[in-house]
């Protein structure tokens, strides 16, 4: 594994009697496109603000850049918070050179940057406009080029699709890739799991302030069994005989016009074997269907009926 | 330090261009010189007043005749000073009564002295004939001819129809519609409204009033002089008929008791002149003049001063901060520069753009003074003169930015907790009310500047810029000088090193501003 650009150890928050992050362990590799996934109040906006010295942990260690704080490093991170806001009366040129030179850059470059950014990502007729004059989702997406406009080697965006229509979701998608292709390393949180399912190649999951894992999406998809859906009006319970399933259960929650059943599989089965056996012993299937657990299924399973109390702080 | 600066600047460039700034720059002038200019030009042109008199007693008609005359000499002697102020060869406010070597000048500290006197000096040596004469070798070669004042009261015609002899009542039952403004008067073919009416009655003399008699008919409200005007607003015409009529009632008394009128005359007209005198000035120069006034006060005008420039920017300032603090762009600031690096930068740019304010306004009022010549304008440019001579500048300058600091710490902690100006109300009221205590109490301090009440206050930390600015023209002793200095400066660099801890929290706080308890912890805690 390349060298971490973030460690994590053990790192903690409380508030009084509340605990927001609870002893969080975590390495980023240089270059990834790491997702921090939870459901609302789970802790995210916390930690990445902990990360970004811009609140102090309870306890534990943060390495960043190699250095203990991210205001030694500064100048290699770019910052885009969740409550998004901008200076109305500036212009959107401007308004990303002033970012781009409280990084670092001179005038010079900062001005030459914002221009490059603003074509780059069809906000070019804007260049002159006032923030003020901009939709939310533009002024979102300058945002966030005025976060990136330095170009750090550590992006780190905290919800950042939120707000933005799909058109601007793919924009701003293409927008991590491009940077992630450039080896720069991009932290974002989100709890649309789609986004993290295209792009990351390696998630958090946290809930409640706790991590429930990390690792990569493949590795997230392990974490719950595979499983096919059947539906017929046979006799299933022969099923459960096989090698190759785990487990089946009724699917009370999907209705079809005969009974539907969850058939889990073991580890390397094939779902052929179920199909087989199906065609074997005459089970007429109405519905056969398999598909890999989705990050959606994996963070259902795991967050599980925590996700639905919303803690507020 | 870069950062520091791009902050600033962002923030002297931001708030150039709201609307605020340019009118603070640019209408808070143009009232104040409109005011001024709509102020002394209605001073100039007072309206002309015409009355009727109706003297049935035929005693006091020649007594409202010279009251009026005096009044108009009055106004003629006002005006000949203000012309020999606006012509004269040389104006100088270091002038005094004893020092004053030629004509010109001597008049005007005379009328300076006792107007009354002047006055019947005035008309004694022959008013203004006598005193284009006198002076003329004073004015400027290329001064305008005096113009006199046009008269304000004129006596009008009583229409045909009245009988002055009629009984009083009548007479102003016929004269209602002129006194109600329906009917206009008629005087050398212009018209104009009545102003009043002088009704002496026949009877008169038996309502005058004399100590230890009774009145000959108590309760009677009609008894005596009758002056009937809807504008009781302006007294000059009713004073001056009742001093004249009043004065020709003594003249008559002192003669009926053996007393010469020309001997009292003598007698009121003699003063004794007291000189105010300098201990400290050198010999010679001990009388104090009209620039040692002004000297005196100056500090009086550098403390108001700061008082405008520090209320405007640090209302400023706070409104910034809360408004930024409202629109979430502080997080993303935070991830590019430390919460002091924020505070020094909001701090410079802020205080840049009330500079900006303060000098386009200094500018102002000197392009105003230089364009717009004028006895007052004169004035004021010496009475400035004289201010900024004082040696009082660089306490100012000093004062204005420890003040500054002091205060724009203390409104930016106070924004980066609150999140609306309404939160921020409650926070705000006790320091505005430090701020305004030494305001109230600039005019006594100039009185008594080292008195030990003002002493003691000097040390309180938030007063000591008003303060000490304010005793500065009177030598204070040393160790309030160093003592408070010190005292301020370290004040300064806890209020800022605390406003950046309480600047750093509060900027990331959502929701109620902190209690007491909260605040402390605040200022305590390590992160």
């Amino acid at each position: 594994m390349l060298e971490p650009v973030l460690t994590l150890e053990n790192v903690s928050k409380t508030y009084g009697e509340f605990t927001a992050v609870d002893k969080i362990n975590l390495q980023i590799p240089r270059g990834s496109v790491y997702g921090f996934l939870g459901p609302n109040g789970a802790g995210k906006t916390t930690t990445l603000r902990m990360i970004l010295d811009i609140i102090r942990p309870t306890s534990g260690r943060i390495a960043i850049l190699g250095k203990p704080s991210a205001l030694h490093v500064r100048q290699r991170i770019g910052y885009l918070p969740e409550e998004k806001g901008l200076y109305k009366k500036m212009r959107v040129n401007g308004l990303i050179a002033y970012f781009a030179r409280l990084k670092g850059l001179d005038k010079k470059a900062a001005a030459r940057r914002a221009d490059q950014l603003l074509s780059s990502y069809g906000l070019s007729d804007f260049s002159s406009a006032r923030v003020e004059a901009l939709s939310k989702g533009m002024s979102q997406k300058v945002q966030v080029l005025a976060a990136v406009a330095h170009d750090p080697e550590l992006v780190i965006l905290d919800e950042p699709f939120s707000g933005l229509d799909p058109v601007n979701q793919q924009v701003l998608e293409s927008l991590i890739r491009n940077l992630s292709a450039n080896n720069q390393t991009v932290i974002f949180s989100t709890h649309i799991m789609e986004h993290a399912e295209r792009l990351c190649d390696q998630i958090l999951l946290i809930t409640n302030g706790k991590k429930i894992f990390d690792g990569t999406v493949a590795e997230a998809r392990e974490l719950i069994p595979r499983r096919v859906m059947l539906e017929t009006a046979s006799d299933v319970s022969g099923l459960q005989q096989l090698d190759s399933v785990a487990r089946v259960s009724a699917a009370e929650d999907e209705a079809g016009v005969d009974p539907r059943w969850w058939v889990e599989i073991t580890g390397n089965a094939h779902p052929q074997d179920i199909l087989k056996y199906c065609f074997d012993t005459d089970i007429a299937l109405n519905r056969f269907e398999y598909a890999e657990p989705s990050l959606h299924d994996v963070f259902v399973d795991l967050v599980g009926a925590s996700a639905g109390e919303h803690r507020f702080r | 330090m870069t950062v520091i600066r791009l902050i600033a600047w962002r923030e002297y460039m931001d708030n150039v261009r709201t609307r605020g700034f340019w009118i603070g720059i640019l209408l808070i002038p143009v009232m104040l010189i409109g005011m001024y200019l709509v102020q002394s030009s209605l001073a100039r042109t007072s309206p002309i007043r015409y009355y009727m008199l109706i003297d049935q007693s035929g005693d006091y008609r020649g007594a409202v005749d010279s009251a009026i005359e005096l009044e108009y000499q009055r106004q003629v002697l006002q005006a000949f000073v203000n012309y020999l102020l606006d012509n004269r060869k040389e104006r100088d406010l270091e002038l005094t009564a004893v020092n004053a070597t030629n004509a010109a000048d001597q008049l005007v500290e005379d009328v300076g002295a006792s107007d009354a006197a002047a006055l019947s000096e005035w008309i004694d040596s022959g008013g203004l004939d006598f005193a284009l004469t006198l002076t003329a070798p004073y004015l400027r070669e290329d001064a305008p001819p005096f113009v006199s004042p046009r008269r304000s009261f004129i006596e009008a015609p009583l229409p045909d129809e009245v009988d002055t002899s009629a009984p009083p009542g009548r007479i102003v039952e016929q004269l209602r519609p002129y006194l109600r403004g329906d009917q206009d008067v008629t005087v050398n073919g212009v018209s104009g409204e009545l102003f009043a009416l002088i009704l002496i009655p026949e009877n008169v003399n038996q309502h005058i009033l004399r100590p230890g008699v009774m009145p000959a008919e108590p309760g009677n409200r009609y008894a005596g002089v009758q002056y009937w005007g809807r504008n009781q607003a302006d007294p000059r015409l009713s004073n001056a008929v009742e001093r004249s009529i009043n004065a020709s009632i003594r003249n008559d008394e002192f003669a009926r008791n053996g007393v010469s009128t020309t001997l009292i005359n003598t007698i009121q007209r003699t003063r004794l002149p007291v000189a105010k005198l300098d201990p400290l000035a050198n010999e010679g120069e001990e009388a104090v003049s009209m620039a040692d006034t002004f000297r005196q006060y100056a500090p009086m005008m550098f403390v108001y001063f700061m008082f405008i420039a520090l209320m405007q920017s640090v209302q400023y300032l706070l409104t910034n901060t809360i408004e930024e603090k409202s629109n979430r762009i502080l997080e993303v600031l935070l991830a590019s520069v430390t919460p002091n690096e924020l505070l020094m930068g909001k701090m410079l740019g802020i205080g840049l753009g009330s500079l900006t304010t303060l000098a386009a306004w200094l500018l102002t009022l000197f392009l105003f003074l230089t364009l717009y010549d004028s006895a007052e304008t004169n004035t004021l440019a010496d009475i400035i003169g004289i201010t900024l001579s004082s040696g009082l500048v660089p306490w100012f300058l000093f004062y204005c930015l420890a003040g500054y600091a002091l205060y724009a710490g203390i409104f930016l902690a106070i924004g980066s907790l609150c999140n609306t100006l309404k939160e921020a109300q409650g926070l705000m009221v006790p320091v505005i009310v430090a701020m305004i205590i030494p305001i109230t109490v600039t005019p006594f301090v100039v009185m008594d500047p080292n008195g030990s009440a003002f002493r003691a206050m000097s040390w309180f930390p938030l007063f000591t810029p008003y303060l000490m600015m304010n005793r500065a023209a009177s030598n204070p002793p040393l160790i309030d000088v160093v003592g408070t200095t010190l005292v301020l400066v370290a004040s300064i660099a806890l209020v800022l090193w605390l406003s950046g801890r309480v600047f750093r929290q509060g900027l990331l706080r959502t929701g109620q501003p902190p209690r007491t308890l909260e605040l402390l912890r605040m200022l305590t805690s390590r992160s």
